[in-house]
């Protein structure tokens, strides 16, 4: 049993593992990084289509300012995201 | 010079160099194109602005004579009122007038029979009274055959008369 | 188109370096990122000398197509980004900067609609350069209108916050807002490149690069360009 897994495993070099903790860990990254992300833009466009339904007037102040906020919530996803690109195309 | 792959995220001059571009740009841009649309801008809303001065002034001339229009209605209204109410009562005035003239016609002419009846009735009972004094002279000569004395009888024949005269008159009175 | 799809995807998350001489210095640049942003500031200049005759036309009863689509743009410019300034007349005064920054990134956004061109906002360099120039801006105005001490007090008020004010201000703020466009850009770029390169008989290559491109490169370049005005907006505001 022992000695199958070695012969399995055999091609497999501690390079290959870098490579696979780097896809993982890309993905884990980007996956995991956007949830929050994901979940405040959905409050933010909810809470601003609230607003723009309760006074349809304030529509283009309403659409910045909820574009500015989209922003600054994303900021955590970009951060994820340069990571992700880092473990993918920079990391050794 | 030579070409080689580097990383994607690494950092070198060419981040100054595009600053140096973008600044170039921005100079360009600002002299071709944002100080045409300033000015372009401005133009256009004093345009806009001066249109809505001139649409506000007529608009305005539009309400006054709105306002006046429907002064002059109204007074021509009040007017109108005015002049059928004194028709009417011009009206109610003539007919009044034409009654009354009726009326003082008809009494006039009611009182013009009446006095020309009692005239009459006068005259016929002044009539009558001769007659009677007549008849009552005629009747004593045939019955003394002889001739009265007016002159004698007088008070008795006056005394006669008025007898005769108030038993015709109430005569005539119930007669009527 | 193939070779040159092939070479992108083996070279994905790479870029040509080019390595100058000069005296005892290696100056390094990326040719085609350099080229393409010259493409795109060309693209602009033409833009602006084809605006420019129309607005060069007198102004008539009725405005003339252009300039229509000129009004709604001047417009949309105005309620969109300069009104969000807090003075307006200061919002006029950054009209040039706001306007050819929207468009500079606008126009890089869109090369990659073209066949055979990329965009340049995928490179780091012009993205964190233009933050790192929003960066220097914001603090320039907030020194002219609050002065030195405005300074001091934005970043020292509290003194035991100031450590975090200076990571999240000078380093995280400029970071985020560069990497954040060069972030959604190079990502369409690899998620394109990709779906090009393995899916090439199913779709068709321009099809794919509007649908991703047209919106996408608007939406950044309009999501960079708020940013700065409420980044600048926030250094001149009085509290």
């Amino acid at each position: 049993m022992l000695q199958e897994a070695q012969v399995a495993a055999g091609g497999v070099s501690g390079a290959d593992l870098v490579q696979v903790a780097k896809f993982l860990a890309a993905g884990l990254c980007m996956g995991i990084g956007s949830l929050g992300p994901g979940i405040g833009i959905g409050n933010v466009v909810a809470h601003a289509l609230d607003s723009t339904a309760r006074q349809p007037e304030m529509r283009g102040p309403l659409f910045s300012t909820m574009i500015i906020g989209c922003a600054f919530v994303e900021t955590t996803a970009i951060y994820a995201l340069l990571v992700s690109i880092i473990l993918l195309f920079v990391a050794k | 010079m030579g070409a080689e792959w580097g990383k994607i995220i690494d950092f070198n001059w060419t981040l100054v160099i595009n600053l140096l571009q973008f600044a170039v740009l921005l100079v360009l841009l600002r002299w071709l194109l944002w100080k045409p649309a300033v000015k372009y801008i401005d133009k256009r809303r004093e345009l806009i602005a001066s249109r809505m001065a001139a649409a506000k002034t007529s608009e305005e001339k539009a309400g006054e004579l709105v306002v006046e229009r429907e002064a002059a209605l109204a007074t021509a209204k009040k007017e109108s009122v005015a002049i059928l109410e004194e028709a009417r009562e011009r009206a109610e005035k003539s007919f009044e007038d034409a009654k009354r003239r009726a009326k003082e016609e008809a009494d006039r002419i009611l009182a013009d029979a009446r006095s020309q009846m009692e005239h009459e009735r006068d005259r016929m009972l002044a009539d009558l009274k001769a007659q009677y004094a007549e008849m009552v002279v005629l009747g004593t000569e045939r019955v003394l055959s002889r001739e009265v004395r007016v002159e004698d009888h007088r008070r008795l024949l006056d005394q006669l008369l008025a007898e005769l005269d108030e038993v015709a008159l109430d005569g005539v009175k119930e007669k009527r | 188109m193939r070779e040159q799809l092939g070479r992108l995807l083996e070279h994905l998350g790479q870029k040509e370096v080019a390595t100058w001489h000069i005296g005892g210095f290696a100056i390094q640049v990326d040719p085609k990122t350099i080229v393409l942003s010259t493409i795109a500031s060309i693209l602009v200049l033409v833009l602006a000398l084809f605006l420019r005759r129309a607005l060069r036309q007198p102004i008539e009863e009725k405005p003339n197509r252009t300039q229509g689509a000129l009004d709604i743009a001047m417009d949309l410019l105005d309620s969109q980004l300069l009104g969000n300034f807090s003075s307006p007349g200061f919002g006029a005064r950054m009209l040039p900067f706001i306007g050819t920054l929207f468009l500079y990134i606008l126009a890089s956004n869109w090369l990659s609609l073209l066949p055979g061109l990329e965009a340049p906002t995928a490179d780091p360099n012009v993205t964190i350069g233009l933050a790192l120039l929003v960066l220097v801006m914001s603090h320039y105005y907030l020194v002219r209108t609050k002065g030195v001490r405005g300074l001091g007090k934005e970043y020292f008020s509290p003194w035991w916050l100031s450590p975090i004010k200076i990571l999240s201000e000078l380093v995280a703020r400029p970071l985020s807002h560069g990497f954040r466009l060069f972030g959604n850009v190079f990502a369409e770029f690899v998620l394109v490149t990709i779906f090009l390169a393995k899916l090439e008989p199913f779709v068709v290559p321009i099809g794919l690069r509007a649908i991703f491109g047209i919106g996408f490169g608007l939406i950044q370049a309009f999501v960079f360009t708020i940013l700065t005005v409420a980044y600048i907006n926030l250094a001149i505001e009085k509290h």
